[in-house]
């Protein structure tokens, strides 16, 4: 890569933290609800980006583990009166064990085999939160789930709850970068990109595997732990199938395996429906149709256009100068 | 001195927006279940206040001002109500209407009790308006105080000394199993079986078999009105002669029309019911069946309803005043006589629960007969 390219993307980047910083200031409540939403979303997803994209496991049970953590935090900070960080701590270590546990089905069954064996835990998790009402409070639900105080700050209002809420998905992301940029995250991708000789490289696949699992569902819970101070409402039915459904559809069409997907697929998911409620009835199918055109075009995803335009130029330059040379060669006396 | 212009221009402005909004229509945003699980209610419900609005804007509207509603979709999910209700606040409507499940309405209604503005909701979970909320009004019955109704019935004059009770479990079912099982308690009605099943389910099977092997004197059953119907003719299959109490949702029309010979002798409370046999009530059905093309259940009538409230309220005012408009629904009483788009005589409560007549009906040869009216307390 090029230095300019490089500095371009430091760009870029850095004008993209900036816009998500200043430009919600003056959003009013809905506009910085459905952002907080956003950043929620995307921490679930990168998780469920490490376990799929990465480490190539198709998991169905994405949301049960939002619900996980969701749960934690609000039984925790109504019930026991505790800091939402406590737990933060508690969401994450259990989804972590429960991720775990849930990778040995797939140290033996691959694919949609294994997409069953997550839906029946995702089915599972609803029942619990449902039936459970000594521990959940059931189908009533937990409400005065309260915002935590940071530092001294309170996150009561919508745009100090927002600033947690990027400021968390920060902390994720740049986590996250240094993640698949170690070694693990080499061994994820080789995981995914041939098992067989990533074994015979000496990579332990079976622990590789677990840990794909247990890191990616330990991300559902953190995402989880915001979502319950950000509704200060939860009740079992958004945790159900149709969630995880939901956060696989924002890895696979942000870009499964890149970096940056989960944050453009949980940007369709979440912004693209409310763009186009001003076609009242018809928005969700609108929004279906999208999603299925973009999935027609790119199966790739989003990113996977622009991997594509970019291989295309690369390639396209690699065979001009090809012919460059191959010319002076015929030229040469 | 030119900030004195400016604040000058400013204020002309504003008073200008100000008088312009006056003239203009009256704003009301509803937020409603359009899509997902609760769907068919939130359908109805929109429709109901789409039909009350058209028959009040022909009519000149209210104080002379046309009446104007958004309509959004919470796709039955909390999270996604309450993200729909910020935006509706925030473009400050004069009065929000929905959601419909109790779920819905416990996450939005702080938010419309902050904003200061009147929300009338199809909620009916007991709990709802007992949180001390002072903007929030029920369009029926809340379960505290239609499951005594049913219960004392039950003990009265059924003498039942053991019931089955088949709930759906969600908020709507739990919530009535639950205030139904005190009100047992103080009967010393013994529940013989405590059965829950599932929004949507197919088959009753061995529901019903478990109902048989309990042996109960009567069986209570609260469920959706297409579960209610599968029910019914699993309990006649299985030969189950015991009587069978409900709520509206047992002996609605669609019940009859779904289930046949098997409705017959279902009894119920019914709060509101395109069945009643109240003459406004039968022009609403046929008024909504010719704009629709079919019969509303329960939350077609409260969707229409809760425009008639706001009507009601506001000619009672005398102006629009969203602020003053809470105040005023508390305690007010509104008569059909004078105000035919209410359909039958309401009194709100501090807490904003609603005082009606209810019926007790039970099935005849497939239609429904109304045993016994159950008078408005005050």
């Amino acid at each position: 890569m090029t230095a300019t390219g490089k500095y371009l993307r430091i760009g870029l980047g850095v004008a993209v933290i900036a816009a998500l910083i200043i430009v919600p200031m003056n959003f009013n409540r809905y506009g910085l609800y459905i952002l907080s939403q956003w950043a929620v979303m995307t921490i679930a997803a990168m998780g469920l980006n490490l376990t799929l994209g990465y480490a190539g496991q198709v998991s169905l049970a994405q949301g049960a583990f939002v619900g996980i953590g969701a749960y934690a935090a609000a039984i925790m900070t109504t019930q026991g009166g505790m800091p939402l960080i406590a737990a933060l701590g508690v969401a994450i270590v259990l989804c972590f064990a429960i991720g775990w546990i849930l990778g040995y089905p797939a140290l033996r069954v691959q694919h949609h085999y294994l997409a069953f064996v997550t839906l029946a835990f995702s089915t599972l998790a609803f029942l619990v939160f449902r039936n459970e009402d000594w521990l959940t409070k059931g189908i009533y639900g937990i409400s005065n789930i309260p915002r935590p105080n940071v530092m001294g700050f309170a996150t009561n209002r919508p745009l100090p709850f927002y600033y947690f809420c990027l400021g968390s998905l920060g902390i994720v992301s740049l986590a996250m970068w240094w993640l698949i940029r170690s070694p693990w995250g080499r061994a994820f991708v080789a995981l995914r990109e041939n098992p067989v000789r990533a074994l015979s490289l000496g990579i332990d696949t079976r622990r590789y595997t677990l840990m794909a699992f247990a890191i990616g569902s330990a991300l559902g819970g953190v995402a989880g732990t915001l979502y319950a101070p950000l509704t200060q409402y939860i009740d079992p039915v958004p945790f159900n199938l149709s969630l995880s459904l939901d956060l696989l559809m924002m890895v696979i069409v942000g870009g499964s395996g890149f970096f940056f997907g989960p944050f453009l697929g949980a940007m369709i998911a979440v912004l693209l429906p409310e763009w186009l409620r001003f076609t009242q009835g018809y928005y969700l199918m609108l929004y279906a149709v999208a999603v299925m055109l973009l999935l027609i075009y790119s199966p790739t995803g989003i990113l996977g256009i622009l991997d594509r335009y970019l291989t295309e130029r690369r390639t396209k330059a690699a065979s001009a100068l090809r012919a460059v040379a191959k010319s002076r060669l015929e030229t040469a006396p | 001195m030119r900030s004195g212009i400016f604040a000058g221009l400013l204020l002309a402005t504003v008073s200008a927006a100000a008088a312009f909004a006056q003239g203009g229509p009256i704003k009301l945003a509803n937020v409603a279940e359009l899509s997902g699980g609760g769907a068919t209610v939130g359908t109805n419900w929109k429709n109901g206040i789409d039909l009350a609005i058209e028959e009040i804007n022909a009519k000149g509207g209210v104080l002379g001002r046309k009446l104007e509603v958004t309509h959004a979709d919470s796709q039955s999910n909390p999270g996604v109500a309450r993200a729909q209700v910020q935006k509706a606040l925030d473009n400050e409507p004069y009065v929000l209407l929905g959601p419909g499940y109790s779920g819905s309405v416990k996450v939005t209604s702080p938010l419309a009790a902050e904003a200061g503005i009147a929300q009338i909701m199809g909620g009916e979970a007991a709990e709802l308006t007992q949180g001390g909320n002072k903007f929030l009004f029920r369009t029926s019955f809340g379960q505290q105080s239609s499951m005594p109704k049913v219960a004392k019935y039950i003990n009265d004059e059924l003498k039942a000394k053991s019931v089955a009770i088949v709930w759906v479990n969600n908020d709507f079912g739990k919530g009535g199993r639950d205030v139904i099982t005190k009100e047992f308690a103080k009967y010393n009605i013994k529940v013989a079986a405590d059965i829950s099943t599932e929004a949507g389910q197919a088959d009753f099977a061995a529901d019903v078999s478990k109902i048989k092997a309990a042996a109960p004197d009567a069986v209570f059953v609260y469920v959706n009105e297409e579960e209610s119907a599968r029910m019914l003719k699993e309990l006649k299959r299985q030969a189950i002669t015991v009587p069978l109490m409900g709520e509206t949702t047992l002996v609605g029309q669609k019940v009859v029309e779904l289930a046949g010979d098997a409705a017959n002798g279902a009894r119920g409370h019914v709060g509101l019911t395109t069945d009643a046999p109240v003459d406004l009530v039968k022009a609403f059905r046929e008024k909504f069946l010719k704009k629709y093309n079919y019969v509303p259940d329960h939350n077609g009538l409260k969707g229409y309803l809760a425009i008639y409230m706001i009507k009601a309220t506001t000619e009672k005012m005398g102006k629009v005043d969203a602020k003053a408009f809470a105040d005023t629904l508390h305690g007010l009483t509104i008569k059909a006589a004078s105000e035919p788009g209410i359909l039958m005589d309401v009194t709100f409560d501090e807490k904003g629960d609603i005082d009606r007549q209810g019926f007790l009906v039970e099935i005849v040869d497939g239609k429904q007969v109304v045993k016994q009216v159950l008078p408005k307390l005050n």
